[in-house]
C-alpha cells in the first residue's frame, strides 16, 4: 500500500485546481462576508445594463432595491444612510420611501433609496457612504445615532480576527471554499431560511453590549468616535458637491422626574455643529415633540411607519427650507 | 474536547504521529495520557469517577477469573481518584471539588479494599458472582446516581407535593459526566464477558485504563466488546498506510454528515420542536423528517469520526451503522440503529431475562423491559422512557400483526443476482414489498423521532395537532423544504452508491477518478458549512 493513492491524489489535484482557477477568475466580486459590514462594495452590484442592485451580501442587508448607475438628467437622487431605525420594516414604510413618494406628489423628480443597514454605526455608514457616492446622488440623508460603535467595533475585531493566522479561519483562507461559503450563505442560507429559522444562530452579545455601555471610557471613545466619523462623511460629501441632510436620532428616555421624555443623547448638538452651506439638519426630538410621540415608537429606538411619515413630512419641509428642492413645482 | 473543534485535528495528528513511533507498552502510556488530557477538556474532576470506576472494573474483572492482587496493591490503585482530587485542588489553589467528593474519595481507597478482601471468602464459584455483581452494581450506581438522581429526585417531589407533602428543602443539582452512559456499559459488559468465559480480563492496569479511556470511542462509543478491542490493545498493530487512508476517509465522512447534514437540519427541527414556530402540516413533516437526519448524521458522523480517528492509530472500532433508514422493520431497524448499544441490550438485558425462550407473552415482557429501559438510558426524562416504550410498541405490532411481520420478512434480491438475471416480474415484486417495507417502518421511526425530540408531552402534542392545520402559517415552508433536501440528497447519494457495501466509506466499484471527485466534493460541503462548533446529540446521554 503506498501512501498515496490515485483517487487521494485526484481528490488534491482538483481542490488545487479548483482553488486556482478561482483564485485566477473568480478572485473579484466577493460578497464580503468576512468583512463583517467593512468591505467597500459589498451590496452594490453593478449590473452589465448600467443598474446599480442593492442586495444583502456579507454583512450589509440592504432592502433589494435598483437604480441607474448614471442618475437620469433632472433627477433629485437621494440616499439615506443610517441605521435600523431609518431602515423601518421596508422601504415603503420607511421615512427613505415615504419621503420620495411625497417629492414625486409635490412634482419633483425624485427617486428615494433606503441605504440604511441594522447595527451599522458610524464608521461603517461612512463605507456605505464612499460608495454611495459614486452614483451620483443629490443629497445624502445621514441617520446620526450613537448606539451602534459597539458592534462596529465588535465587528471590526471580527473582521481583524478573521484576517488573522488562528486555526478556526484556515479553511477560509481558500479562496474557493470561502466563495462557496459565501454564495451558500447568501444565495440559500438567507434566501431559502425564513428569519424565525435563521435566528437560531444569531450571535447575542447583549451582556457584552450592556457590560461596554456602562464604560464611561469606551463611551467617552465612542462619541469621540461618531463625531469624528460623521465629519468626515460631511466633508466626504460636501467634496462632492453634494447636499447633506443630517438626522439626528431620538429615543425614549427618562427624564429626571422619571417620566418618559424624548432624549437626543447630545445628537441635536452634534448635528447643530456640522451644519453649514449644503449642510442641513433635522432634530427627530424637535419633530416628533410637536405631536403625540409615544405611539410613533415600536420600542425605545424604532419608529412605526406613522412615525417616519412624520419624519418625511418634516423632511420636505426641512428640504424646501435649506433650499435643496423649489417650495414650488411647476 | 469536540471532534469538530479546530484543535482536535491538530490534537489528533499530534498523537498519530507520536503513537506510531512508540513501542506498544509506551504507546499505552501515551494514549491514557492522551485519552485522560481528551477528556479533561471537559471537566478535569471526572476523571476523579473515571479513575474509580477503572479501579474497580480492572480488580473485580482479574478476580473473575481467580486472580487475587495483593491488599496493597488494591489500596494504591484505589488511592488514585483522591491523589489526582487532592492534587486538582493544591494545584489551582482553589476549592474546585466539594469536601463531601473529597471525603468519599478519602474512604474509597479503604472501603474498596475491605470489600475486594471479604469477597474472596466462600467458593470459588460464589468469589466470581460477588465480583461479577460489584462490578455491575458500582457501574449502575454510579450511572445511576450521576443521570438519574436528579429525574427521580424531582418526579419524587413532584409527586409528593401533588399528595400536599412540600419539603422545606431543595434537592442538590447532580451534574452529568461526559461519557458516563457509555463507558460504565463497556465495562458492565468487560465484566460479564470474562464471568461468561468470552473475554479474558486486561493484563494490567495500564492496558485496562487504556482500554476503558480510550478517546476515540470514550464519548459517545461506539460501546465495545472486550473480545474485539482489548486484544489490539496488547499487540501491538503494524504501521499500514490502509490504516491511515481508511482512517482519513472515515473522518471525512464523518465531518460530512456531522456538519453538512445534521448541523444544517438541526435548524428545521429545532425551530419545528422549540415550541416557538406556527406549525402546520407540512412544517411538522419537515421538522421531523430534519431531525431523523440530523440524529442519524450527527451520531454516525460521530461514530464515523471516532473510528476514523481510532483507525489512524491502527485500532479498528465496530461499525454502529447500518443505513438504518432502509429497515424493514423494527427488528431490522435495531440491527441497523446503534449496533453496538443494541447489541448491549440484546446479550446483558433481553437474554438473561429469557429472551424469545419463555413463550410469546414471556417475550413481549422482555421486550418491554428491555425497551423501556434503552429508551430510558437515552436520557432521564419521561419522553425517553416513552420513546422505548413506542419502539416496544412497535416491536410488539410487528411479532403479533402478520401483515407486518410478512413485511419485516422480506428480502430484497442480492445485488448480484439482480446484475445477473434478467429483469423478471417476480424480482420486481420482492423489490417493490422491499421498498414499501422500509417506507412504512420510516414512517413509524419518524412518529417515534418525534417522540424522542418534543421537548415534553405537551409539545408532541402540538406537534401532531399541526397535522390537522394544512392553511398556510407565517414562515412558507417550501424553500426551507428545499434547504433540507439539499442537505439529506448528497447523504442519500452517497449510501445509494455504497449500497452494496453497506459502508458509507467504502466505494470499490467506482474509479479512482470518481472517488476522487467525491471525497473532493464532501470536503467542499463540510467546507460550506463549517462555521460553528455544534455539540454531537449524543454526548448528553
Amino acid at each position: 500500500m503506498r501512501a498515496a493513492t490515485k483517487p487521494f491524489l485526484c481528490f488534491v489535484a482538483l481542490l488545487v485546481g479548483v482553488e486556482l482557477v478561482v483564485r485566477v477568475f473568480f478572485a473579484r466580486g466577493m460578497s464580503g462576508r468576512f468583512d463583517y459590514g467593512y468591505h467597500p462594495t459589498a451590496g452594490f452590484v453593478e449590473q452589465a445594463d448600467g443598474t446599480v442592485r442593492l442586495e444583502r451580501a456579507g454583512g450589509r442587508r440592504f432592502f433589494p432595491q435598483h437604480f441607474a448607475r448614471e442618475r437620469p438628467a433632472d433627477t433629485f437622487r437621494i440616499f439615506v444612510i443610517g441605521d435600523s431605525v431609518a431602515r423601518g420594516t421596508s422601504v415603503a414604510s420607511s421615512y427613505a420611501g415615504q419621503l420620495g413618494e411625497m417629492l414625486r406628489l409635490r412634482g419633483v423628480k425624485a427617486e428615494s433609496y433606503n441605504l440604511a443597514l441594522p447595527g451599522f454605526g458610524a464608521r461603517r455608514k461612512r463605507l456605505v457612504l464612499e460608495q454611495a457616492l459614486n452614483y451620483q446622488p443629490s443629497l445624502v440623508i445621514l441617520h446620526i445615532n450613537g448606539s451602534n460603535e459597539f458592534e462596529d467595533e465588535r465587528e471590526w475585531r471580527r473582521r481583524e480576527e478573521f484576517r488573522g493566522w488562528h486555526p478556526r479561519n484556515w479553511l477560509m483562507k481558500s479562496l474557493v471554499i470561502r466563495r462557496l461559503y459565501e454564495m451558500k450563505t447568501e444565495r440559500v442560507y438567507w434566501e431559502w431560511l425564513p428569519a424565525s429559522v435563521r435566528s437560531q444562530r444569531t450571535v447575542s452579545d447583549a451582556d457584552a453590549e450592556v457590560q461596554a455601555s456602562i464604560n464611561p471610557e469606551k463611551n467617552r471613545r465612542w462619541d469621540e468616535l461618531l463625531r469624528q466619523q460623521t465629519a468626515v462623511s460631511v466633508r466626504l460629501a460636501r467634496e462632492q458637491g453634494v447636499k447633506v441632510l443630517l438626522v439626528a436620532q431620538a429615543g425614549v428616555g427618562k427624564s429626571p422626574e422619571g417620566t418618559p421624555c424624548l432624549d437626543d443623547n447630545a445628537l441635536d448638538a452634534l448635528a447643530t455643529e456640522l451644519r453649514g452651506p449644503s449642510v442641513a439638519t433635522l432634530s427627530m426630538k424637535e419633530t416628533l415633540a410637536r405631536h403625540d410621540w409615544a405611539p410613533l415608537y415600536a420600542d425605545g429606538a424604532h419608529l412605526r411607519p406613522t412615525g417616519h411619515r412624520l419624519l418625511a413630512e418634516a423632511l420636505v419641509l426641512q428640504l424646501v427650507e435649506a433650499g435643496f428642492i423649489p417650495a414650488v413645482v411647476k | 474536547m469536540s471532534f469538530t473543534s479546530w484543535s482536535y485535528p491538530f490534537f489528533l495528528i499530534a498523537v498519530v504521529l507520536l503513537y506510531w513511533r512508540l513501542p506498544l507498552r509506551g504507546r499505552m502510556t501515551f494514549l491514557l495520557v492522551a485519552s485522560y488530557g481528551f477528556y479533561g477538556v471537559w471537566d478535569v474532576r471526572f476523571l476523579a469517577l473515571l479513575l474509580t470506576s477503572t479501579c474497580i472494573d480492572y480488580y473485580c474483572g482479574r478476580a473473575i477469573v481467580g486472580e487475587r492482587a495483593s491488599p496493597r496493591q488494591v489500596f494504591a490503585a484505589a488511592s488514585l481518584p483522591l491523589l489526582w482530587l487532592g492534587g486538582l485542588q493544591l494545584i489551582t489553589l482553589h476549592s474546585v471539588v466539594s469536601p463531601w467528593v473529597l471525603a468519599l474519595a478519602a474512604g474509597f481507597p479503604l472501603g474498596f479494599t475491605a470489600i475486594y478482601q471479604a469477597l474472596w471468602q466462600g467458593d470459588e464459584a460464589r468469589q466470581r458472582r460477588a465480583f461479577l455483581l460489584l462490578s455491575i452494581l458500582t457501574n449502575l450506581v454510579v450511572l445511576g446516581f450521576f443521570k438519574y438522581f436528579n429525574f427521580f429526585g424531582s418526579s419524587l417531589l413532584s409527586l409528593a407535593g401533588q399528595l400536599g407533602f412540600t419539603p422545606g428543602w431543595t434537592l442538590p443539582i447532580i451534574i452529568l459526566p461526559v461519557a458516563i452512559s457509555f463507558y460504565t456499559f463497556q465495562s458492565i459488559a468487560y465484566s460479564v464477558d470474562i464471568y461468561r468465559g468470552k473475554a479474558q480480563p486486561a493484563r494490567d492496569l495500564l492496558t485496562f485504563a487504556a482500554y476503558l479511556s480510550f478517546f476515540p470511542q470514550l464519548v459517545a462509543g461506539p460501546i465495545e466488546r472486550p473480545n474485539d478491542l482489548l486484544p489490539q490493545f496488547t499487540k501491538a498493530a503494524e504501521f499500514n498506510w490502509e490504516h491511515i487512508h481508511r482512517g482519513l476517509r472515515l473522518l471525512l465522512i464523518g465531518a460530512f454528515k456531522k456538519i453538512f447534514v445534521a448541523d444544517n437540519c438541526a435548524l428545521l427541527a429545532n425551530h419545528v420542536f422549540n415550541g416557538q414556530a406556527d406549525l402546520n402540516a407540512p412544517w411538522a413533516m419537515i421538522g421531523v423528517v430534519a431531525f431523523a437526519f440530523q440524529i442519524y448524521g450527527d451520531f454516525s458522523g460521530y461514530t464515523d469520526l471516532a473510528r476514523g480517528s481510532a483507525r489512524l492509530l491502527g485500532i479498528h472500532l465496530n461499525a454502529n451503522f447500518r443505513f438504518p433508514y432502509a429497515a424493514r422493520g423494527p427488528s431490522d431497524f435495531w440491527t441497523r440503529w446503534h449496533i453496538t448499544l443494541s447489541a448491549w441490550f440484546r446479550d446483558y438485558v433481553y437474554i438473561p431475562l429469557g429472551g424469545n425462550r419463555g413463550g410469546p407473552a414471556r417475550t413481549v415482557g422482555n421486550l418491554w423491559v428491555t425497551m423501556l429501559l434503552a429508551g430510558l438510558w437515552h436520557g432521564a426524562s419521561w419522553v425517553f422512557v416513552l420513546w422505548g416504550a413506542y419502539h416496544a410498541a412497535l416491536l410488539t405490532l410487528y411479532r403479533f400483526v402478520p401483515w407486518l411481520r410478512h413485511l419485516e420478512q422480506v428480502e430484497p434480491p442480492a445485488p448480484a443476482a439482480a446484475s445477473t438475471s434478467p429483469p423478471s416480474a417476480k424480482r420486481a415484486g420482492v423489490r417493490g414489498r422491499a421498498a414499501l417495507a422500509s417506507a412504512v417502518m420510516f414512517t413509524f421511526t419518524l412518529l417515534g423521532w418525534a417522540v424522542f425530540r418534543a421537548p415534553n408531552l405537551s409539545g408532541l402534542g402540538d406537534w401532531l395537532a399541526a397535522f390537522a392545520n394544512w392553511a398556510p402559517v407565517a414562515d412558507a415552508w417550501l424553500k426551507p423544504a428545499g434547504w433540507l433536501a439539499l442537505h439529506v440528497v448528497p447523504l442519500l447519494l452517497l449510501q445509494w452508491a455504497t449500497r452494496h457495501t453497506g459502508d458509507e466509506v467504502e466505494l470499490p466499484d467506482w474509479p479512482w477518478f470518481a472517488r476522487g471527485l467525491i471525497f473532493a466534493l464532501l470536503l467542499l460541503a463540510i467546507a460550506s458549512s463549517a462555521v460553528s462548533e455544534q455539540e454531537f446529540i449524543y454526548f448528553q446521554f
